[in-house]
């Protein structure tokens, strides 16, 4: 279906970026690596919210929710139910929120719009404040202390793990895409109803999506509790979810890579500006503004598709863009 | 005896406070079909106009809750138009994603805003009248009485507009269908427009109201939101009755809870989700509320 | 356009259904032999739309049943009907509007676990032969005109390979000359086989196609029979004008 000029324009610019992403560490000192290591954190956030929200239509506000059970769970098995083998307690974390989310997701079946949207801000606070108030088992405000997955001083390895799960992660999303499922996701989001009447079971692929996203949300999270050291309640606050939000739509709520882009451009811009202070949020909201009011697809597609634009003038078959209607008249016409 | 007394009535003024804020999201909601998810932004620069009407221009504190309620009138006026309006052509196919992603953005470049222009501590405005009604052993300041009357008054007077008043009429006729309001001569998007600005200016009047009692901070809104779509979905979306309701509900759970719980942390925390858990049971069992209508999807 | 058989395959008895106060189907039978081409008219608010998306799994009655093939049917989902045979389309098209033609088409296919890919696109492209759309297989549904979305809606029912179709409205608002090749279509569908059920205003189109018509009204079945004898039938004339003391007045 896609024209392969157009594919191996996006695929090209997402192998250069591959590369430069390689060898960052190489060229870098350790506060970069350190800012780079947190942005895939942001990044595995952000492609699994694109595939929950943007291809799947189902804008939830518990992601960070997700990540905190995961984080927390991984923690929590390590410090308090004496798991000592580190990856076992993280697959449990990761198990344990596929598990929750399937939960939320059938309760979520019959919302959407703003309905889905609030019923899942609710649990993700109701989350929230039970990890602050049982601050016997939490820590809660202060901060849970996390058992490191590496040790010695550098964030290298922690930087190619981060890198290592967001392309598993594009991949795995990806692959899914591509299949019926992924065709499946996409009229659920276009319009549910006609959907079922389509014969497609909206029930069974919505709890997968949910599935599948809370999932990733939990490595996110416990990929993040385990390379910082240090947990608290704060990962779950509207703003972090506003933040994730802002990413996904900057970078194109409808690309997975989009989505990947948008995160780390934004963080590496947040931390560039850091002597900035607040502003470089106040230029985040407007960002966020500007890019739904004027390029609702978010940047990198809107890049896409001016390169592609270019190219089309060119091209001797160039598709046309304008609306198709006029023509297709005529030709019932006769 | 008094103990519980004074619990009610400091839970009756929040909920006041509560129900006023809800009434505007509640308004917003039932016109346009958006949440507008930066109505907490809208409530904090409510409270900094009032407070910069009082020390720049010497109003009166009262006064300043005018001065703040117009202020954010025109905001939300000029929001709607330049951000919101693009949203009700053939252009924006998923309107409830737009929405929610607007106003979002619309949090975060005020509350950062106000954090670099004000300044992230704490600043107090003068008293609307300073002391103190007692009552036996009861003791409540004038603010907290004066700020729930004025929210009675704006809620009494809000009500009376949308059902005596010709445009309030012709903001609820666009509620309930906006095709039918088109039929008879009302222009929908005018409507949209006046509802927005007019939810500002509620949620900027509650911020005025309770500065005074609370103090400012540019994060200030952030806890009064999350009551706010909690009370309009236990109310019902688009009942202004329900937010009334459901707003004094909330303030005075809150105010028992935090009373009477023993334990401080578990008491807020747990007062607060309480809020969230009737949200999610309301959305499970009954989704349009005490008193709400059913939904309609944003066409 | 013969009845293959005197057994109906499709049996929706009793249908009730109420939203809130309102009742909106009070009492609804319909019964379908293989091969039928019937209409279902009635004022508004008599209950059609109502009817056809319980017959269509998309609502749950409230009373009654449904069996298909003997099948009982009467608590299953809208996607359980579609597999059983049951397609239809919507009174104003939902399309997948961010989705092109191809798309459209392959997802009610491919949602039979069975059919691949190829073969899933391989039917498509047929349909849109038969719908004379070919030329629009990449184009993305919501840049289509409202006639060809129309066709699209058709398509992508016929893409279940359905033994019943019910057709909401297909006649409405459509440009005169796209309205006889949807009916040309939906002859040549009868002629193939399809058993097709068509809810619509349009008398004379309606007419033109059926060979039963059902009448609604107030939730109920009132008449069932050949067009002509339905449209003369004083219940159904009733029902379409008022009440007689609104025509006195």
């Amino acid at each position: 279906m896609a024209m392969p000029s157009r594919v191996s324009a996006s695929v090209a610019v997402q192998g250069i970026l591959l590369l430069l992403a390689l060898l960052v560490p190489l060229a870098s000192g350790p506060y970069w690596i350190h800012v780079g290591a947190i942005a895939w954190y942001y990044a595995l956030l952000v492609a699994s919210w694109t595939l929950l929200a943007g291809f799947a239509g189902q804008f939830s506000f518990a992601h960070m929710a997700f990540a905190a059970l995961g984080g927390y769970a991984s923690s929590l098995l390590v410090l308090h139910l004496g798991v000592t083998y580190l990856p076992l307690a993280m697959v449990a974390g990761i198990v344990l929120a596929m598990v929750v989310g399937a939960m939320m997701g059938f309760l979520v079946l019959r919302l959407s719009g703003p309905y889905l949207a609030l019923f899942t801000l609710a649990i993700s606070e109701v989350f929230r404040l039970i990890l602050i108030a049982e601050e016997q088992v939490t820590r809660g405000s202060l901060g849970l202390q996390v058992p490191r997955l590496f040790h010695g001083g550098s964030d290298v390895p922690y930087y190619y793990l981060g890198l290592g799960l967001v392309i598993a992660a594009l991949l795995l999303m990806t692959l899914l895409l591509r299949t019926r499922v992924g065709l499946f996701l996409r009229a659920i989001r276009e319009d549910e109803g006609a959907a079922r009447a389509s014969g497609v079971n909206t029930t069974r692929y919505k709890l997968l999506v949910f599935v599948v996203t809370s999932g990733l949300a939990a490595t996110a999270g416990i990929y993040y509790a385990h390379f910082i050291g240090i947990l608290t309640p704060n990962m779950l606050i509207l703003p972090e979810m506003g933040l994730v939000i802002a990413m996904a739509v900057i970078g194109g709520i409808e690309s997975l890579p989009g989505a990947v882009i948008g995160a780390v451009i934004v963080f590496l811009l947040s931390e560039t500006l850091r002597e900035y202070g607040e502003w470089r949020f106040v230029l985040l909201g407007l960002a966020l503004i500007l890019v739904q009011r004027f390029a609702r697809n978010g940047l990198f597609p809107l890049i896409e598709r001016i390169g592609r634009g270019r190219r089309q003038t060119q091209a001797a078959s160039a598709r046309p863009v304008a609306p198709i209607a006029p023509a297709a008249e005529r030709t019932h016409a006769n | 005896m008094n103990y519980f007394a004074l619990l009610a009535i400091n839970g009756l003024v929040i909920g006041l406070i509560y129900a006023l804020t809800a009434a505007g999201l509640t308004l917003v909601f039932s016109v346009l079909r958006v949440v507008n998810f930066g109505h907490g932004a809208l409530y904090m620069a409510g409270g900094y106009a009032s407070y910069y009407a009082i020390g720049l221009l010497g109003l009166p504190p009262l006064a300043g809750v005018l001065a703040a309620m117009i202020a954010l009138f025109a905001f939300g006026v000029l929001f709607e138009r330049l951000v919101i309006q693009p949203m009700y052509g053939n252009e924006v196919e998923r309107k409830d994603e737009y929405a929610i992603i607007v106003t979002f953005g619309l949090t975060i470049l005020l509350s950062n805003l106000a954090i670099v222009v004000f300044g992230p501590f704490s600043k107090s405005p003068p008293p609307f009248l300073s002391g103190t009604l007692v009552i036996g052993s009861m003791i409540l300041p004038f603010d907290r009485l004066i700020a729930a009357l004025v929210a009675v008054v704006l809620l009494v007077g809000l009500m009376w507009f949308l059902a005596r008043t010709a445009l309030g009429q012709a903001l609820d006729a666009v509620s309930q269908s906006r095709e039918s309001a088109a039929v008879i001569g009302i222009n929908p998007r005018r409507m949209y427009t006046i509802a927005f600005g007019l939810g500002s200016a509620l949620a900027g009047g509650a911020g005025a109201l309770i500065a005074p009692i609370f103090a400012l901070s540019p994060s200030m809104g952030e806890l009064p939101a999350v009551q706010a779509f909690i009370i309009i979905v236990i109310g019902g979306m688009g009942s202004i009755g329900g937010s009334i309701v459901g707003g004094i509900l909330l303030g005075l759970v809150q105010g028992f809870g935090v009373g009477y719980l023993p334990d401080p942390n578990r008491a807020l925390a747990y007062t607060q989700a309480f809020g969230a858990l009737l949200l999610i049971v309301t959305l499970l069992f009954r989704p349009t509320g005490l008193f709400g209508r059913p939904h309609q999807r944003l066409e | 356009m013969q009845t293959e058989s005197r057994v109906p395959f499709f049996a929706a008895a009793g249908l009730a259904k109420h939203f809130g106060g309102i009742v909106a189907v009070a009492d609804m039978s319909l019964h379908l032999h293989r091969g039928e081409i019937i209409g279902l008219i009635g004022p508004n608010g008599s209950g059609k739309t109502t009817t056809i998306n319980m017959i269509a799994g998309a609502l749950g009655p409230d009373a009654g049943s449904i069996a298909i093939d003997g099948i009982d049917m009467t608590r299953s989902p809208a996607h359980a009907f579609a597999h059983r045979g049951v397609a239809r389309t919507f009174q104003v098209s939902r399309l997948f509007r961010r989705m092109t033609v191809m798309e459209n088409l392959i997802v009610p296919a491919l949602s039979n676990a069975a059919t691949r890919r190829a073969a899933a696109e391989a039917r498509a492209r047929d349909v849109l032969a038969f719908l004379r759309l070919e030329h629009l297989a990449h184009e993305y549904a919501r840049l289509l005109s409202g006639g060809q979305q129309k066709l699209l809606e058709l398509g992508r029912a016929l893409m279940l390979e359905p033994m019943l179709v019910l057709l909401d409205e297909p006649f409405a608002g459509v440009h005169p000359r796209l309205l006889g090749e949807i009916i040309e279509h939906i002859r040549k569908l009868n002629r193939d086989g399809l058993t097709i059920v068509i809810v619509d205003h349009n008398l004379d189109a309606i007419r033109s196609v059926v060979q039963r018509t059902v009448v609604m009204a107030n939730g109920r079945k009132i008449a069932d029979g050949a067009v002509e004898d339905v449209l003369r039938d004083p219940a159904v004339i009733h029902a379409y004008t008022g009440s007689r003391k609104a025509l006195r007045g």
